[in-house]
């Protein structure tokens, strides 16, 4: 039988824009129904308008049945009746969704007293059993804990166990994994998928990642810019997209799938970088095999950090040993991908690199130049910026409100070179032509561009001072896909360009895949396993690496094939 | 063991800023021109031996550091000493006033609260809509009349015009005291309902606009009991903190309300005694305001993890 039923979805604000634009989906009984697109697309507000939580003053059309009630004709108490018994909301960030100031158990047990009234006890109980349900470890000591003292993945199952508290008929889950490791993410995937199997629940479900989308959904609906691009099978709308939109999707996102012949990958890999970084061929190679296999690299290493430790000690608490004796060698030209979940010190030891932290022992060069101590006087601070710089996760931060994407970038140049206020400007309108802007861009502030646009001006202006070494740190994870494939090209042509030298911290493993000749994995401050990426992910070693590995969605059939024939259709690059 | 620890360092740090309070409120006459023995013998011809006496009286001749310990040593015992314009102990003059103040400023405090609260709380919920830009220009407006301005508005509405209360002093008993103090809490309200209805209204935005607040209300309860429950709640924090700062300028502002209805208490006992040199009297009142400030803080600092409790968790939460 249908539980939701959407047709027509309009949604228009007072200003005239309209955000979802003829809408129409069904979801019935039992049914996994994935909801799939990027930043923007409409489908967060879609999910909204089932539970009627819509912007105050939008005017909306058609008609959203659940349950054979409409949702938008609704009452304000039929409304409440609706989202008390027939379907709940699990959100994407647990850490936002759930009042800080207010223990687990008032969440869990909220809605039963003060809707249900049921007794506390009685309720309790209820509690404590789905709190079990979800596998939560010590769920009478839970009940009083507050949401700080739990875990993302934990307080992810307190939220689900909270959506099940009214035994929903539909379960509509919004991004529900995307604030979580990736190890948590197959957790919490299959605490989900096993609670709508037992309850014969239906489920929509949220996301921007398609890998995942298509690992557990039976039917998805593909969104962008307010419309249902394609809808229909999963595997058939992902092996065999129709719409020009879902192929460039397709395309644009990175996988960990190592093709069976792997070998032919990997020279495919090498030649890329061979082939095309002319000024540095052979050292790339030769280092990329040396340190493979584990030995002194016969050239000299444009990055080399050898024995790092980090350990923050904490009144009245356990000292945190954040980065313990780790050791990575970059050879000129080379890109290095560290991977790791969060907590794994991978940021603090970017951040000693750069010279923003100061490491315990250890001992960073870069061009063979001592790096390892925190820059004091202001020379020795330019000194540190001129052998690394560092491109940081949101664009949307890390660029000042106020100055203009190309005073943000000559203000970076003229700190390091004396310039002739003609010399900067054109050299500024150089740099963000080498990474796919115009001097149309110049003069725009940071909120007038996109997401991927701040990404590339943050990039240029790292580059203005013609860096040694460029550390990148979780760079795309909050870029979507189609523009972090952008801007992952981009690294790649600088890449090829320049010879530049590249860490890249993530914890994700396809994207490091895509740019870095080598990977390190870290795991609590240690590097667990480190190697040439392709055979890292096809030929995993340490237990960590395969859970890492494994953890990640993948549907059974094979994106690649799919990917290579799309990304033909399409340059990344060219499109913003 | 914990929040015994914690309580335990917050008295600590109340003792050690109440003491530091001390010397500056005792050395600070040290360093104000006028001399109290010819105060105390104004109005006769001064003779040495008559000054000597005086100043060995009132231990005037001690080394300054005798003079302060002398001075603790009394204050410890609830002796502030004697007033020199009254001629009286210090602690019997501001006994008789303080009722006054203390009427004035709790009268003063609730409707602070009552107001303050009420219109944050309405503008926040109506918030960008008529109600909500009605109520910040009433506040801003508010805001910008002098507590002595208002006073006399106040005076010239309320009790000339319409008859409705007493212009003038404090009256006798307990009803009758909260009556004629109506006006001047009022006008002593004013500004302080505008801080604390701000600071309020941009609380609740804040956390209106929070994932918690939508999931709360996605699981279908009241709006009311969002509200309640999980806006208001949490947006206590700020609002506390603020008032616990307003609590000196309170009784500051006080004394100028009080000159202005005419009020025996604190406020023009303290500006008067700064006229007339009556060092004891000022020092006894500045004290006593800082005490106030320092406590109610102190309090506020305690009751924190109670209002966040993450707060509890120290620096390291998350």
């Amino acid at each position: 039988m249908t539980l939701l039923d959407i047709s027509e979805l309009t949604l228009d604000l007072p200003n005239g824009k309209r955000l979802l634009d003829g809408i129409s989906l069904t979801v019935a009984e039992g049914e996994t129904v994935g909801l799939v697109g990027e930043s923007g697309s409409g489908k967060s507000l879609t999910a909204r308008s089932v539970l009627g939580l819509l912007p105050s003053r939008a005017t909306m059309g058609g008609s959203v049945q659940l349950l054979d009630q409409s949702v938008l004709d609704a009452s304000r108490s039929e409304l409440l009746a609706l989202r008390r018994t027939r379907a709940s909301m699990i959100f994407q960030d647990p850490r936002a969704g759930i009042n800080p100031m207010r223990t687990v158990g008032d969440h869990l047990t909220e809605t039963m007293r003060l809707c249900e009234g049921r007794s506390a006890a009685d309720a309790k109980a209820v509690a404590i059993s789905l709190m079990e349900a979800v596998r939560l470890p010590r769920p009478e000591e839970h009940m009083n804990q507050y949401p700080h003292e739990l875990s993302g993945g934990m307080l992810q199952r307190v939220m689900i166990a909270g959506a099940l508290t009214s035994s929903p008929r539909l379960l509509i889950c919004d991004e529900p994994t995307t604030a979580l490791d990736v190890t948590t993410q197959a957790e919490i995937i299959g605490v989900l998928a096993e609670q709508r199997a037992s309850r014969g629940m239906g489920m929509l479900f949220i996301t921007h990642d398609l890998n995942l989308a298509a690992s557990i959904c039976d039917r998805v609906y593909v969104m962008s810019a307010g419309r249902v691009e394609e809808q229909g099978d999963a595997r058939q709308v992902f092996s065999n997209p129709q719409a020009a939109y879902t192929k460039r999707l397709v395309a644009a996102t990175p996988t960990i799938v190592v093709a069976r012949d792997s070998a032919a990958t990997a020279d495919q890999g090498a030649d890329a970088s061979a082939t095309t970084s002319d000024a540095v061929p052979s050292t790339a190679d030769a280092a990329a095999s040396a340190s493979a296999s584990a030995t002194p690299a016969p050239v000299e290493a444009m990055l080399s950090a050898s024995g790092i430790s980090k350990t923050y000690v904490r009144r009245g608490k356990e000292p945190v040993r954040a980065v313990i004796d780790a050791s990575i060698e970059i050879p000129r030209g080379g890109a290095l991908g560290v991977v790791g979940e969060s907590g794994s010190g991978k940021s603090t030891f970017a951040r000693m690199i750069v010279g923003l932290e100061q490491a315990d022992t250890g001992d960073i060069r870069i061009a063979g130049r001592e790096r390892t101590s925190v820059p004091s006087s202001r020379v020795e601070r330019l000194e540190h910026a001129r052998s690394v710089q560092m491109v940081f996760q949101d664009p949307y931060l890390s660029l000042d409100p106020r100055i203009t994407a190309g005073k943000a970038i000559e203000d970076a140049m003229r700190l390091h070179r004396n310039l002739s206020t003609t010399d900067a400007r054109a050299r500024v309108i150089e740099l963000l032509e080498q990474v796919g802007l115009g001097d149309v861009h110049a003069q725009a502030r940071p909120r007038t561009l996109s997401g991927g646009q701040r990404q590339r001006v943050a990039i240029a202006r790292a580059l203005a001072i013609e860096p040694d070494v460029l550390v990148m740190d979780e760079a795309t994870s909050a870029l979507d896909v189609s523009v972090q494939a952008q801007v992952l090209s981009l690294v790649e042509e600088i890449r090829r360009e320049r010879g530049l030298t590249v860490l890249f911290i993530s914890h994700d493993l396809a994207v490091v895949r895509r740019l870095c000749d080598e990977t390190v994995v870290m795991k609590t401050g240690e590097i667990v396993e480190r190697g040439r990426t392709i055979e890292l992910l096809g030929n995993p070693q340490h237990p960590y690496t395969r859970l890492l590995i494994d953890s990640v969605p993948r549907p059974e059939w094979n994106l690649e094939a799919v990917a290579a024939e799309a990304s033909e259709l399409e340059d990344p690059v060219a499109q913003n | 063991m914990t929040t015994f620890r914690r309580v335990a360092g917050k008295l600590g740090a109340l003792l050690l800023t109440l003491f530091l309070a001390s010397l500056l409120v005792f050395f600070s006459r040290f360093l104000v021109p006028g001399d109290p023995v010819s105060f105390l013998l104004r109005g006769r011809k001064p003779s040495p031996e008559a000054v000597a006496q005086v100043t060995a009286q009132y231990g005037l001749d001690l080394p300054p550091w005798q003079q302060y310990l002398n001075w603790l040593t009394g204050v410890l015992q609830g002796d502030f000493g004697r007033s020199l314009q009254y001629r009286q102990d210090v602690s019997e003059v501001i006994g008789d006033r303080l009722p006054v103040t203390l009427m004035l400023v709790v009268m003063a405090g609730t409707m602070i609260a009552v107001v303050g609260l009420t219109a944050g709380i309405v503008a926040s919920l109506n918030r960008g809509k008529v109600l909500d830009r009605a109520v910040l220009i009433g506040l801003t407006v508010l805001g910008a009349i002098p507590s002595f301005v208002g006073s006399i508005v106040l005076i010239a509405v309320f009790a000339v015009q319409l008859g409705w209360f007493p212009s003038f002093g404090s009256g006798e008993g307990f009803l009758d005291m909260a009556y004629h103090l109506v006006l001047p809490s009022i006008a002593l309200a004013i500004v302080f309902v505008v801080l604390v209805g701000k600071v309020t209204r941009s609380s609740m935005v804040e956390q209106l606009g929070r994932e918690h607040v939508e999931v709360a209300t996605s699981r279908g309860l009241k709006r009311g009991t969002v509200i309640r429950r999980h806006v208001f709640r949490n947006s206590i924090g700020p609002i506390l903190t603020v008032s616990g700062v307003l609590v000196a300028g309170l009784l500051v502002a006080s004394s100028i309300v009080e000159a202005a209805f005419g009020l025996a208490g604190i406020g023009t006992l303290l500006v008067q005694s700064v006229d007339r040199l009556d060092f004891p009297v000022v020092q006894a009142i500045v004290l006593l305001i800082v005490t106030a400030f320092v406590v109610v803080n102190a309090i506020i600092d305690v009751l924190e993890p109670w209002i966040d409790p993450r707060a509890a968790a120290g620096a390291g939460a998350r």
